[in-house]
């Protein structure tokens, strides 16, 4: 290998956008609404050591997922279910502890779509229409199978409907476990499904630690890469007070910045559906508006790696790792940048 | 007037794309020993990686640079910082470090991202009992 080749890392991109809400043509609800399956939210408030009511009922009350075990994928085809639940648009499901570099994963999204992601030998014997993988090696090695349940030719009863249930039913038999969520709350829609498994519900984790004597960089005058990394530091809490000559590590926070006399880190883990991630942010973007401290807050929203998609219908892969996020920067004026990360595997976030 | 107009609405927006522009990987690596009740400090942690190091790469490969960012003496496992381009020249001389003080050990290098961010919250360790 040439030193040259030895450079080399995977693919990776970042999109940094600036603008504000004031502006009509921002795309924000949008792109926060596309991310289908978000693992988890973190939040940072500068200069606040405890949360204000409104925003600690929003953090406490995102909506509980369902997690079914050994799920035979056929049941998603189900007529009663695909009538009550599936057609409305309120179904988010994705198969859990599934690798998708390794294992078949399955995702269903609200829109009706059913992606199944599955090696050369399960696609082959499910015996059902897909295309290779589009991050694919010289051989295609992983095949995507993606189906509109909503289209008419998937009708239960229409000759594809019939012939991908054969397929998940008798040929592949495919069973995973499945992780399950349905906006609006209150999965009544759900239950007949539920009844014929073995399921358990779950409601998302909080996590809440109040950090002291932070030094935060200014977000505006701060390269993007920079930034994010200091957050991360801030999220995994590492120790920005290194000196320049010590031995273990060289990393400080980026300049200029300032010392918060204390700050607030909240993170919610599990399975979260893009309406309450919409809802926290409304939120924080009152709590931003209104005169403080701090002039800024940010949230950071990070997907499955392991799910077929990411932002909207476009697949997502694992390469050597399965990174698709963003992080939304709000500010006291109305104005916000939002970065948002993937990996080698994935298309460019929109 | 119109033309001052549009280009101060046009300032407000701005999308930048920046591709493989990260100057540094991180990774989050478990040391795992044959002898379980061995501890290391940080600072013996990171001259074991120069030694990984040297004796790949000579030389030249001892003065990589690298940040251990944080350490957790208890699961011996580190969070490391790179630059990118020395990435691959890290991660495998942790691949073909065998021995620690005579005895078998292996580095599980458990993520590698070019975000940092994308290590604090891994959807893989989401356990549902």
């Amino acid at each position: 290998m040439t030193s040259s080749e030895l450079d080399r890392t995977p693919r990776t991109l970042l999109v940094s956008e600036s603008s504000s809400f004031l502006d009509p043509k921002n795309r924000i609800s949008a792109q926060v609404q596309q991310l289908h399956f978000n693992h988890q939210v973190s939040v940072l408030l500068p200069e606040c050591s405890s949360a204000p009511s409104h925003l600690d009922s929003v953090l406490n009350n995102f909506s509980s997922f369902y997690l079914i075990r050994k799920l035979p994928v056929y049941e998603l085809l189900d007529r009663h279910f695909l009538e009550t639940a599936v057609y409305h648009g309120a179904v988010f499901g994705l198969s859990y502890r599934t690798r998708i570099d390794e294992d078949t994963c399955v995702a269903l999204m609200p829109n009706g779509h059913l992606t199944l992601s599955l090696d050369k030998d399960s696609f082959e014997i499910l015996g059902f229409e897909g295309k290779p993988s589009r991050f694919k090696h010289r051989t295609a090695t992983r095949f995507v199978v993606s189906v509109d349940l909503t289209d008419s030719s998937m009708a239960p009863g229409r000759r594809s409907y019939l012939r991908l249930l054969t397929g998940l039913k008798s040929r592949l038999q495919l069973q995973t476990d499945f992780l399950l969520s349905h906006h609006p709350g209150g999965g009544a829609s759900l239950q007949p499904l539920l009844s014929r498994c073995d399921w358990s519900q779950h409601r998302p984790e909080v996590n809440c630690s109040v950090l002291t004597d932070l030094s935060c960089p200014a977000p505006r005058s701060c390269d993007p890469h920079s930034f994010l990394e200091w957050l991360g530091a801030v999220d995994a809490g590492i120790s920005c007070e290194n000196s320049s000559s010590s031995f273990l590590s060289s990393f400080v926070c980026p300049e200029p910045n300032t010392i918060h006399r204390h700050a607030l880190s909240v993170s919610v883990s599990g399975m979260l559906l893009p309406h309450d991630i919409h809802r926290l942010l409304q939120e924080l973007r009152r709590y931003v508006e209104q005169p403080r401290l701090a002039s800024w807050v940010s949230m950071t929203v990070r997907g499955f790696a392991d799910s077929p998609v990411s932002w909207s219908n476009h697949e997502h892969g694992f390469l050597r790792g399965g990174e698709n996020f963003y992080t939304l920067m709000m500010f006291h004026d109305h104005t916000y940048q939002l970065h948002l990360a993937t990996g080698a595997h994935d298309v460019c976030p929109p | 007037m119109k033309q001052v107009e549009e280009k101060e609405e046009a300032s407000v927006y701005q999308r930048v794309v920046l591709k493989n522009a990260s100057p540094y990987h991180y990774l989050k690596v478990r040391l795992v020993l044959e002898d379980e009740s061995t501890r290391l400090s940080a600072v013996e942690l990171k001259y074991f990686i120069i030694t990984g190091l040297k004796s790949l790469y000579g030389e030249v490969g001892a003065a990589l640079n690298f940040d251990v960012l944080k350490y957790d003496e208890d699961t011996l496992t580190a969070l490391l910082r790179v630059y990118s381009r020395s990435l691959v020249k890290l991660w495998s001389s942790l691949t073909l470090l065998g021995s620690y003080q005579n005895k078998a050990c292996a580095f599980r290098v458990l993520q590698v991202s070019p975000f940092l961010l994308a290590l604090t919250g891994n959807s893989r360790d989401l356990q549902l009992d």
